[in-house]
């Protein structure tokens, strides 16, 4: 699309080009004004380049003090030709592409330009008798002089030219807000640290750091111990299995299980009768030598029980 | 009879393609080695997605690095894939106007914590603060370690979080591990007065002690010192060289290897262990515990109604009988491995 619109530039080489065409990309209505429009300029040109000293001839003898009436009824085709000899002189048939340019510069370059080459014209129609078109453009050109956006556009245009623009300018401003808000939102809670060390941070790592040496100085408690183990020897294997199971143990018991229980395993022997409170701790073996006379009955159960007590 | 050569075009070599499998149980413990995902099911903004990334990275090396998930991906999908595939664990990300989200789940019906970032920087902020970052190559080769403290052991929803934040990192055996391969850390901080868990990433560095820097970068850096202005090589040597501020530091730091560590660290004789920040720093608050993936009923919120307190406590007594199992299971196979119940009653 911009190497199209370059090309076209290329092509029609008009002095200066402070304008740039195809700015605005759009509207195809644009577009397809702009395609009319080219073939008419061509010829215009043609015809006034070719013309030019004829033009210049009149315009020396041409006396404007003869021709002062205004004539109502021509303005209608002056309207129209006064379009053409604006698109042909430079200045665009897009009247949306002059809002965009900036600085006044360009329309008062351009609208030298035009003079000129409208005065040409101009000439020729004065000569003709088109007395109502010199007066109107001449009112023209005072009033839009002041004008510094629009430029020289059709006064019932320029209304809603203003509209327009203001309505663009004032939703560029709410998309740039929305943008804003949005970009907020996004990056909300994100910090940069402004200064790596800062005291909160070197607590931390304070912290850290006396985990990992805890850790490391298990480790080397730990492999150190084994490091002249092998494993592959089962004496050692078994020394190995050993140990770790003491790790284990230990480590279990810093918060749950009691070693109470191992040790009273140790302690105590498997069989019954080797155990030093045997025949105190059962309540009925306990006054063996007591009630016998009475309770036959019980102590041979008793009896029975304690035989299966003692296997 | 001539004998036929074996025609070369019809025989057909296939080359066995090398499988890179990662091992779903770990060799040394035996125990089933937690691999997780993380993601997130909304569009994220710009930074949101490099702190997802970062996190990615932390979680390496079991976690997919380069997870796609697409919109129309539901949790159902995650859960599908991660049976076959052996994840254990969902890290989801999620941004909402007001606030960051972070949400931590056990597959495939495991609780799930939601945490709520208050503050978050990047891992390429925190390169950008430093003077000298660093990252050496096989930094994300082997899983962190993690320290917790000052979590305590009385309240349920921080007990929870402990046990949670300890089975996403495989557990380490003191017995058989290499320190080699420890090179990374992660430190979670409770601070009980602002309900608040510094969530930090370091690297760690091991430096000799008694070496005077000269020497020590000599060594280190195999660049050649500039002797234009000695006499002797024996003033390079022992030239005493002003103490770093930080010496009096590393006293409390010093370590004394096992096994000889590079070039520069020898075993038997003392380093020191030097951290350096690497990766995300976070700034989170526990604000719900959920008893299903991202379902089910709620077992703790910070914002809770007080009315709504009575039936959440019935719950909670029926979840805690299946806590305490999960707790003893962990808890045994974490102290043999971890390190970091020390830091629990160190630190309360």
């Amino acid at each position: 699309m911009s190497t199209g619109e370059e090309g076209h530039m290329a092509m029609a080489d008009r002095g200066s080009r402070k304008r740039r065409f195809g700015v605005k990309k759009g509207t195809k209505a644009a577009r397809n004004k702009k395609l009319k429009s080219k073939p008419s300029s061509s010829d215009r040109f043609k015809v006034t380049m070719k013309n030019q000293k004829l033009f210049q001839k009149r315009a020396r003898d041409y006396n404007s003090d003869e021709e002062e009436e205004e004539d109502e009824s021509k303005k209608q085709p002056e309207v129209t030709i006064r379009e053409k000899i604006f698109s042909d002189a430079n200045m665009g048939p897009n009247y949306e592409e002059i809002e965009e340019e900036d600085g006044e510069d360009n329309d008062e370059n351009s609208d030298g330009e035009d003079h000129g080459e409208i005065e040409s014209g101009i000439t020729k129609f004065a000569t003709d008798g088109c007395n109502a078109f010199k007066i109107a453009f001449k009112a023209i050109m005072k009033k839009t002089k002041g004008d510094d956006t629009l430029g020289p556009v059709l006064s019932a245009h320029k209304h809603l030219i203003g509209e327009k623009l203001a309505e663009e300018e004032a939703e560029k401003k709410a998309k740039g807000q929305a943008r804003k808000a949005k970009h907020l939102i996004a990056e909300k809670g994100h910090v940069k640290p402004e200064s790596y060390l800062d005291s909160h941070e070197k607590i931390l790592i304070g912290v850290a750091t006396k985990g990992v040496v805890k850790l490391f100085n298990a480790v080397n408690k730990a492999q150190h111990a084994q490091k002249g183990l092998n494993p592959s020897r089962s004496k050692d294997a078994k020394v190995l299995k050993k140990r770790r199971k003491e790790a284990f143990f230990s480590e279990l018991g810093k918060t749950k299980t009691d070693p109470k229980a191992q040790k009273s395993e140790e302690e105590a022997p498997a069989w019954a009768p080797l155990r030093d409170n045997y025949m105190l701790a059962n309540p009925k073996l306990k006054d063996w030598d007591k009630n016998q006379e009475t309770k036959e009955g019980d102590d041979f159960a008793a009896m029975s029980g304690d035989e299966s007590y003692e296997d | 009879m001539g004998r036929f050569k074996n025609n070369k075009k019809s025989r057909v070599i296939v080359k066995p393609i090398p499988k890179k499998n990662q091992e779903d149980v770990s060799h040394v413990t035996g125990d089933k080695i937690p691999k997780s995902f993380v993601f997130s099911r909304m569009k994220l903004p710009g930074p949101v997605k490099q702190l997802q990334m970062d996190l990615r990275k932390l979680m390496l090396p079991y976690t997919a690095l380069s997870l796609k998930e697409k919109k129309r991906n539901t949790l159902r999908d995650f859960l599908n894939v991660s049976g076959p595939m052996g994840v254990t664990h969902f890290l989801m990300l999620s941004k909402t106007a007001s606030s960051l989200s972070l949400r931590v789940a056990r597959t495939p019906q495991g609780p799930t914590l939601t945490f709520k970032i208050h503050q978050y920087s990047l891992a390429s902020d925190i390169a950008q603060s430093q003077l000298r970052p660093r990252c050496p190559q096989d930094l994300f080769k082997s899983p962190p370690l993690i320290v917790l403290s000052g979590f305590g052991s009385q309240e349920l929803h921080l007990k929870l979080a402990t046990i949670m934040f300890q089975n996403i990192f495989p557990a380490i055996d003191i017995n058989t591990v290499k320190l080699s391969t420890c090179q990374r850390l992660v430190l979670l901080n409770y601070n009980k007065d602002t309900k608040l868990i510094d969530f930090r990433h370091y690297s760690i560095r091991l430096q000799p002690v008694g070496v005077s820097r000269r020497i020590r970068k000599f060594v280190q850096n195999h660049q050649v010192p500039d002797l234009r202005n000695l006499q002797d090589v024996s003033d390079f040597v022992t030239k005493a060289g002003y103490g770093s501020e930080s010496e009096g530091d590393e006293e409390a730091a010093t370590v004394t290897l096992s096994s000889d560590l590079g070039r520069v660290n020898k075993g038997s004789t003392k380093s020191a262990v030097k951290l350096q920040e690497i990766g995300p720093r976070m700034t989170m608050q526990l604000v719900k515990v959920e008893e299903g993936l991202c379902t089910g009923g709620i077992i703790f919120s910070e914002y809770e109604n007080v009315d709504g307190k009575k039936e959440k406590l019935k719950k909670k007594q029926d979840e805690e009988g299946d806590e305490e199992e999960e707790e003893e299971d962990s808890e045994e196979e974490g102290e043999e491995g971890s390190e970091e119940d020390g830091e629990d009653m160190d630190e309360d």
